[in-house]
Formats: structure tokens, sequence, C-alpha cells
């Protein structure tokens, strides 16, 4: 591979809370997946840009319409907001690495998005559409495929990637995976997250919080199974900072996507070929930002039990792999291969 | 690690190819089942098609485009075809195999059903049932109507929406509609409202009489805005009767309440197939092609509900009446028989109760 000539590759992960580029020139970048275009003429004065991304546009959002365009990890169709709010965050990933979108004079750049695993024709021609003359090359992979090929799980691996809008389970058989080996659930970060602002609700409710802290919450003290210390939290009740004891809303939300985590899991175990089961119950990865909740790895392998055991391995640094995967493809993909594959 | 290296080759190469397909406007491989025919079944499959839709325009198309005969693999590296640059730059708005001069996947091509009608219940003044939340039934309803219109068309079948926005449309309308384009299924959607059952879950009703008091009252709800009068009504019931099409609106009910139940019990285990059953909706009486109405989740269940309130739920249950409905087109095996057997069975043992 010496003589190939100068091509940035670059590898996205469009996520529904974050989304992530590595690139070949050694540049990482995480944002939050918001965009937001100011409300109007006052607000475009004040904040002196067309469009704003990430955190920024989170901490202006009183001034902002604003759009997590990937919730649920589809684009939500119908709405050209979300689809110009995907161009704008796709445009800003690539400006980090140093891609003008706007000027393609310099290097040739070939770019692997991955989108959720059960994105449809439609999202996929979507993200096509939205890169469209921003990039030179571009292959769509789906985001748990761009994760197993990163961490080279390839072979009689499930790849289970916990995030914030789905849950996307993946059985890597050496194929690409087909739709009987792979499932998408709805039970994510963001359901834990309404689940524990209903439940604290319920407990205090005097006590004033948004979901951004509820979030913020269940990042610190998330937990399944018996809890080790207490979780308290302090949030205004009557006007005064106090101090809350959530410890068992926290257990209950975060526990509240087992049941179907745990069905899906078994459900696509018992589809593997017979031989290979044994083979896959002992590789089953869970990564993503929801699979770093305390206990869920080691509760996911308990539940092996029943058919035989297995082990289950928590990707520790959950932020870079799908794009890190990507980039991997992007490298790997034969030169005569990128080339029947004009965005 | 030879033989990693040889397994990341063969998967980017399909990959590579998976991309090619999705460019150049075919089912990507991963999601045909069949994998590739024999020529002389292909050719088959033409010739049945042709008679079968004989006059079609589509039928022209197929004819003039060469049917794939090769892996793909090897076809599209020397397709004739638009190279792929071209292809991807000219894209139409909403990318579907409708515009004609694409290649049509006679794998994929339905056969004997053709056009589908696709009916979002209720619309305008008709809400339909709502949560106290505020979801209403109308909205949801023509939410999924889209989006299993745009699954349908992408699979080659031609579509027709009862309503396409938030506008009243009669019952009469609807199924007179279906009659007039010829129609050869027709599929009603909505969502149920179980009083006093926390249960909840999915069914799909077919054409029929029923001696059930809570079906009696389901139907009369929905035959609300039907604009017929009871003497019509009469008349309409007398058009129950046991012919081909009530069996075959039967197998179709079957076919996507199993494919129903097969793909939204993954996403929620707890939801329950209510089963296929038979009442006398106005839609079902008055259309004269196989008909089904599937109440395709309770907004009573406070569950389902909030599911409800997320596209990709929505979206589930689109891609599982696509399912049911290529299934039924195909007379093929999709939805397996288990499933359909498990439907069946949750809503008899329900029944017994
Ligand atoms: N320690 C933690 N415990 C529990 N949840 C966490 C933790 N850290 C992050 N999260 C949650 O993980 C989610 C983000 O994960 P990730 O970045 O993998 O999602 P995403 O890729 O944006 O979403 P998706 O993959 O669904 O599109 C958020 O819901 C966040 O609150
Ligand atoms: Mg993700
Ligand atoms: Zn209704």
């Amino acid at each position: 591979m010496s003589e190939k000539k100068e091509v940035l590759h670059v590898g996205i992960d469009l996520g529904t809370s974050r989304s992530s580029i590595s690139a070949s020139n050694g540049q990482r970048h995480v944002i939050e997946s918001y965009v937001g275009w100011p409300l109007d003429m006052v607000a475009k004065r004040v904040l002196k840009k067309p469009v704003l991304i990430g955190r920024e546009a989170l901490e202006n959002r009183s001034m902002l319409d604003l759009h997590r365009p990937l919730e649920e990890g589809l684009i939500k169709d119908g709405s050209e907001k979300d689809e110009a709010a995907v161009r704008e965050l796709l445009r800003h990933l690539l400006g980090l690495v140093g891609v003008d979108p706007d000027n393609r004079n310099g290097m040739p750049v070939r770019a692997v998005v991955g989108v959720p695993a059960e994105a449809l024709r439609v999202n996929k021609q979507q993200v096509r559409k939205a890169l469209q003359n921003a990039v030179d090359n571009l292959l769509i992979v789906s985001e748990p495929f761009a994760v197993a090929y990163g961490i080279e799980a390839l072979l009689h691996t499930m790849i289970i990637d916990s995030g914030a809008g789905t849950t996307d389970f993946c059985v890597m058989n050496g194929r690409l995976p087909t739709e009987e080996d792979q499932r998408t659930l709805p039970q994510a970060g963001d359901f834990i997250d309404e689940a524990l602002m209903r439940l604290i609700r319920g407990r205090y409710p005097e006590a004033k919080f948004s979901i951004h802290m509820v979030r913020e919450w269940k990042e610190a003290g998330s937990f399944v199974g018996p809890p080790k210390n207490p979780v308290v939290v302090t949030a205004p009740v009557n006007g005064k900072p106090t101090q809350l004891d959530i410890s068992q809303e926290m257990r209950q939300a975060c526990e509240s996507i087992l049941p179907p985590m745990v069905e899906s899991m078994l459900d696509l175990l018992s589809r593997v070929q017979p031989e290979f089961q044994e083979k896959v119950r002992n590789n089953i990865v869970l990564s993503g930002g929801t699979g770093l909740i305390r206990g869920l790895g080691p509760r996911l392998e308990a539940e092996l039990q029943v058919v035989g055991g297995g082990k289950v391995r928590v990707v520790k640094d959950p932020i870079f792999v799908g794009s890190d995967g990507g980039l991997a493809i992007a490298i790997d993909a034969p030169d005569s291969d990128w080339e029947r594959l004009s965005a | 690690m030879a033989n990693v290296d040889r397994v990341k080759r063969q998967l980017l190469r399909d990959l590579v190819q998976e991309n090619v397909d999705l460019v150049e406007g075919r089912l990507p491989r991963t999601l045909r089942k069949g994998r590739y025919w024999p020529l002389a079944v292909r050719l088959l499959a033409v010739a049945v098609l042709s008679v079968a839709l004989l006059g079609s325009s589509r039928l022209i198309a197929l004819w003039l485009i060469p049917q794939q005969t090769e892996p793909p693999h090897a076809a599209t590296a020397r397709s004739p075809r638009v190279p792929a640059k071209v292809a991807a730059v000219s894209l139409p708005e909403t990318p579907l195999l409708t515009s004609a001069p694409q290649p049509v996947d006679a794998a994929v091509f339905p056969l004997a059903v053709h056009t589908v009608v696709i009916d979002a219940g209720h619309g305008g003044g008709s809400t339909g049932t709502r949560t106290p939340q505020g979801t209403l039934e109308k909205d949801l309803t023509l939410d999924i109507a889209q989006r299993l219109q745009r699954l349908l068309v992408q699979q080659s079948f031609q579509v027709v929406m009862t309503r396409d926005a938030d506008r009243d449309v009669s019952l009469k309308e609807r199924g007179a509609l279906a009659n007039r384009i010829g129609a050869d299924i027709f599929v009603s959607i909505h969502l149920n409202w179980i009083e006093n059952r926390r249960s909840g879950g999915l069914e799909t009703y077919y054409m029929g009489p029923t001696d059930d008091p809570y079906l009696t009252r389901l139907a009369a709800s929905e035959n609300r805005e039907s604009g017929y009068s009871l003497a019509d009504m009469r008349r309409l019931l007398d058009r129950i009767y046991a012919g081909v099409r009530q069996e075959k609106s039967r197998k179709l009910a079957e076919t996507v309440q199993g494919a129903l139940f097969q793909s939204l019990g993954k996403l929620s285990p707890e939801i329950q197939s209510r089963g296929v059953k038979t009442a006398p909706f106005i839609v079902l009486l008055t259309t004269d092609m196989p008909a089904i109405l599937a109440e395709v989740s309770s907004l009573s269940n406070e569950e389902e509900a909030r599911l409800l309130t997320k596209p990709l739920y929505r979206q589930y249950i689109a891609e599982a009446l696509a399912k049911g409905i290529r299934a039924y087109a195909g007379g093929a095996e999709e939805t397996t028989p288990e499933a359909v057997a498990a439907a069946r069975n949750t809503a008899a043992r329900k029944e017994s109760r």
C-alpha cells in the first residue's frame, strides 16, 4: 500500500447525542449532535453566525431553532430542517479535520460514514445527499459493523452498541450482516433519561431539574444490580438547594432497558448456527455510552447462564471506536473499490 | 492473521457492492432473500409477470431492461448501465424504483399484487383515539402510512394513499377510490383503544360478521364517519360472503399480523398479539379487493403510546406491514409459519379465557 497517492481518509460516526470523526492525518474530534439556526435577525446579529453546532448550539439554545437531527438514530424524515442539520453536522466535522467542504481543490477526501444498523435506504440516501460535493468518495456502513471492524471482532462475535437513541445488536459471522443478523431497540440512553426524570418527579414533586441535569446525574451514578453507594444529587426544592437520594430511581431507570436487551441478545444468539453459538456467546462486545452503566456488562453475562454461559467485554473508551473503525475501513478499501463510489 | 485479512477483504468487497447497489437504486443484497435465482426461473418470473401486468406501462420497462442474470458483483462491474458517478448525481429527489428507466429486480418484484391502497385511518375532523398526553390517532396513522408508502414504492409496488394530509375523507370515498383504481389490496391503518384492558397489543381484521360486543363497539366507532345510511349498511352487510376475496383477505390479515407481531415483539417483549379477527368495518365492506384493517398498536396502553411517539417504533411498524404485504404478494414464507401460528395461538388463548 506504499504507492497510494495523497488522499485524506476519514471515518465518521453519526450519533444521536455525539458525533465523531477520525482522519488519516491524525486528527480526531467529537461534538455533540446539536445544530441550531438563529431564530431571528437579532439572534443572528448577536451570534454572528448563520448556524451553530455542538455544545455552542446547546449553550445558546434560547436564541436558536435547535435540532438534534438523529433522534432515534434515524434522520427524522419529513423534516427538511433535520436533513439540513445532518448536512451541517457532517460539514462541521469535516472542517474540524481540515477539509473545506466548499472548496474542494485540496486533497481528495474519502469518507466512511457509520449509520444505525437498521437505518433504511431512505436514510442512507439522505446521508449520501447530505455529503454530495463535500467529499469525493463515500461509503456508508452500519455503525455496529464499523465498531466490529475497528476492533477486529469480525468472526463469531456479537456487538451490542448502546448509545443515546438506540441499542444496536449485530452478529458478525465473517460476512456483511444481513437483516437477520441485526436488531435495533429504541431503549437506550435517552430512554433511561426519560424514565429517571419521571421517577424522580414522582418521588420529589417539588424539586426543580431539567433533563440535562438528569443526564449528568445518570452519567455520574448509573448502575444496575445491588447498589454500592447511595446516589445523592443536589437540586433546588422550593428554591433551596437540597440533597436528594435517587439510588432507587437510578437503579430502576437503568434496569428498565434490561428486559428488551436480554431478550434481543438471546434471540439473536438462538439464530446463530448451532456450531458457532458458543463462540459467539464468549465474544460479546458491549460498546457505546450506555454500555458504561456500572454492572451492565456483568449483568448481561449473568443472563447468558441460561444458555450455557458466555463473556461480555465492555469497551472502556467508546467515543471513537465507531469513527476509528470507519477510518480503518476507509484505509483498507482498495483504490479500485473507492473509484466505484463517487459522492 | 492471514485469516482476518481474508475476511476483511471479503467484507470490504461486499460492503462496496452494497453501496454501489444503493447508489444504483437496487435493493441491497443483504435485504434480499432468495439470493441468485437461476436464469430459467427468472425468465419464467418475467413471463408470469407480463401476463399479470398486461397493459401496464411497467411491463414495457420490464421487457426493455435487461434482467440481471448474474451475481451483482460481476453484473455491475461491466454493466453498460449508467456509471456510478452519473447515477449518484442524477438521483431523483426521492430515490425510488418507480422512476421509469431504473432496473427492476425481478426477484423483488411482487407477483400478482401490483397496486396497494394504503388507508391512513381518520384525518381532519375525525381525530380517532387520543392519549391523555394528546397524541392523536390520525397523526400517527398518517405517519405510519407514509413510511409504509416509501417502503413499498422502493419495492416496486404501485401505491395509492387514501389521504396524504390531515384532511377528512369519508370511509365511503376510501373504499370507492380503491375500487375505482382497481387496487389489488387495501390496507387500512388504525390504532387501538382498549377500554379496561391494560393489555394493549396488535390485531388485524378482515371483513366478516361478529357477535363480540367489544368488536361491535369498535366497528361502530371506526365506522362513525362512514357517509352511509342504515339501509346502505344493510345492503353492504349482505356482501359478506365466504368467497375467494374473504379467503384472500384472511390470508393477508394473517401474514400481516404475523409480521407485526414478530417484529414488534422484539422491540417490546410485553406486546401481545390479539390475533386475526373479523368485524364489519365499512372500509372492508365496500372494497372489492382483499382488504384488511390493522390496529397496529394500542394508544390505551401507556408503554405502547410512549413508543408510538418514537419515529423508530413507527418505522418498525411500517416495515413489518411492508414485510407482511411483500410476503403475501410473493406467496413467500418471509414471515415464518411459526410466527403466524404464534399470532393465532395467543389470540386463541385470550379468546378462551
Ligand atoms: N457512564 C455512563 N453511564 C450511563 N450512561 C452514559 C454514561 N456515559 C455516557 N452515557 C450515555 O451514553 C449515551 C451516549 O452514548 P453514545 O455516544 O454511544 O451515543 P450516540 O452514538 O450519540 O447515540 P446512538 O448510537 O444511539 O446514535 C448518552 O445517553 C449518555 O447519557
Ligand atoms: Mg452511536
Ligand atoms: Zn381508528
